[in-house]
């Protein structure tokens, strides 16, 4: 469902990603760890073209996102494109990024409103559905600056869910909430697991990594270290970057 | 100065005169807001752009209004647009056009700065739910970047009714004018001069008053 292929990114004179080579299959679930600064984030906002890469590839299903050949020269796609890709694509942000100056309600049909030209009627009711499976139909006309982080977090998984996308990438979901708050929403997460949702997460969470991750990929320093089951990858890893990351945050 | 009887009966007489200028000072503020709110936020969207072939003509053109006198950009548009274009404006059509025009190069950067003061993850959020960029200007980043662009942009209007004065110089009956022909009529400079003060101070105060009290209403409630 995605593959990428030699992706690098640069950040001005700074090279964040060298080389990821990666493929996801339809109804995995991938958890990226790794140390801060390592790449994750970009890499994750590479694959919907929130980042724009230098060099190499990135493919949802089999479609090269945010570049086209124009007479054998690489260029950027047109901008129509890459938004149909984005839409197909949910992603969830660290600082949840609500719209603030939309309710709850607003905020999760603004995507089938605007994006897909979904009739209000349609689009409220999938939403008010969303809203109740995230534990937030009594929010639904609530602003997001009158939620708590983990509600927020969950309005926002409801609204990259209305798009119905065929892959979700959650970026630190919860390294912005209060400890208490994060298993709200981690469990929202395994839910979704569990409906066989095909996602890519970057975070902390090892408990998490462990209980639901099909694939545990360690980066550092913009590669890729190792990838395998959370077993493996848990109890006996190859590398040592990632025996030392492991010691570092399980304690 | 001791000893000075003011006659103000004078300027009440004529006090039909300053109610045509203030209502020229009006149509002139009325005139370049509305060209200025339509260029502020083209050449501040264009500031704004990643494509250079709008980003350098915009900021040519905020630089070149920001770093030249105002009556200077007035008088060479009444006088040096004409040999140019061919085009003859009339004065107050020149003023009009000019200050709207100056206007302009100011609200573009109110409007810029309020769309760079947006969080970078609104537009994240709108495009990764895939919104084209104008659509997530229009309806995530601009109505929240308004509200932060309302308060400077009404000192600017103020400051645009003080700029009306300038019209004087081309001949444009505003309040001054009206005011200096007034006196060579009348031989009143103290009153007609002090009576032209307390008209734009009961214009543009109630614009600054109510600037300062928006800013304070929208800091209360967030």
């Amino acid at each position: 469902m995605i593959r990428v292929v030699d992706l690098h990114k640069w950040f001005g004179q700074h090279h964040v990603l060298r080389g990821i080579d990666l493929e996801v299959q339809r109804g995995e679930v991938l958890v990226i760890i790794g140390p801060s600064g390592s790449g994750k984030s970009t890499l994750l906002k590479c694959l919907n073209f929130l980042e724009e890469y230098e060099r190499g590839a990135v493919y949802f299903e089999d479609r090269l996102v945010g570049y086209r050949d124009l007479k054998g020269r690489r260029v950027r796609d047109h901008e129509a494109n890459v938004a149909r890709v984005r839409a197909e694509i949910g992603m969830v942000f660290q600082s949840f990024n609500l719209f603030p100056h939309k309710t709850v309600l607003e905020n999760v049909i603004e995507g089938p409103l605007v994006v897909k030209r979904q009739s209000r009627a349609a689009a409220v009711e999938v939403a008010t559905a969303l809203l109740r499976k995230v534990g937030l139909e009594e929010k639904l006309h609530a602003y997001p600056s009158r939620l708590s982080g983990g509600q927020q977090q969950r309005a926002a998984i409801a609204r990259a869910l209305a798009m119905q996308p065929k892959v979700m990438l959650f970026d630190e979901p919860t390294s912005a909430l209060d400890p208490e708050l994060v298993g709200e929403v981690l469990d929202v997460m395994k839910k979704l697991a569990g409906e066989g949702m095909t996602m890519l997460v970057v975070t902390h969470e090892m408990g998490f990594a462990r209980e639901v991750a099909d694939r545990v990929l360690m980066m550092d320093e913009g590669v890729v270290i190792e990838v395998g089951p959370p077993d493996q990858i848990f109890r006996a890893p190859k590398e040592a970057r990632t025996a030392a990351f492991l010691s570092k945050v399980l304690h | 100065m001791v000893g000075y009887t003011w006659h103000f009966g004078v300027v009440w007489e004529y006090r039909e005169v300053f109610l045509r200028g203030a209502l020229v000072t009006a149509k002139l503020t009325a005139g370049a807001l509305a060209i200025g709110l339509v260029l502020g936020l083209l050449i501040g969207m264009a500031k704004s752009s990643r494509r250079a072939w709008l980003r350098v003509p915009a900021t040519t053109y905020v630089e070149l209004f920001r770093a030249t006198p105002t009556l200077v950009q007035l008088v060479w548009i009444y006088y040096s647009l004409p040999i140019l274009t061919g085009v003859q404006l009339g004065s107050f059509v020149s003023v009009t056009l000019g200050l709207g025009m100056n206007a302009g190069a100011y609200f573009a950067e109110i409007f810029r700065a309020g769309i760079l003061s947006i969080d970078r993850g609104q537009m994240d959020a709108a495009k990764a739910i895939g919104m084209r960029h104008w659509q997530a200007m229009r309806r995530i980043i601009l109505p929240q970047a308004v509200r932060r662009m309302i308060p400077p942009f009404i000192n600017e209007t103020a400051t645009l009714v003080k700029l009306t004065t300038l019209g004087s110089v081309l001949a444009v009956y505003e309040l001054l004018h009206e005011s200096n022909n007034l006196i060579t009529n009348t031989f009143r400079p103290l009153e007609v001069y002090t009576t032209l003060a307390l008209a734009f101070f009961a214009i543009i105060y109630p614009i600054i008053y109510l600037s300062r009290w928006l800013e304070r209403a929208w800091v209360a409630r967030s």
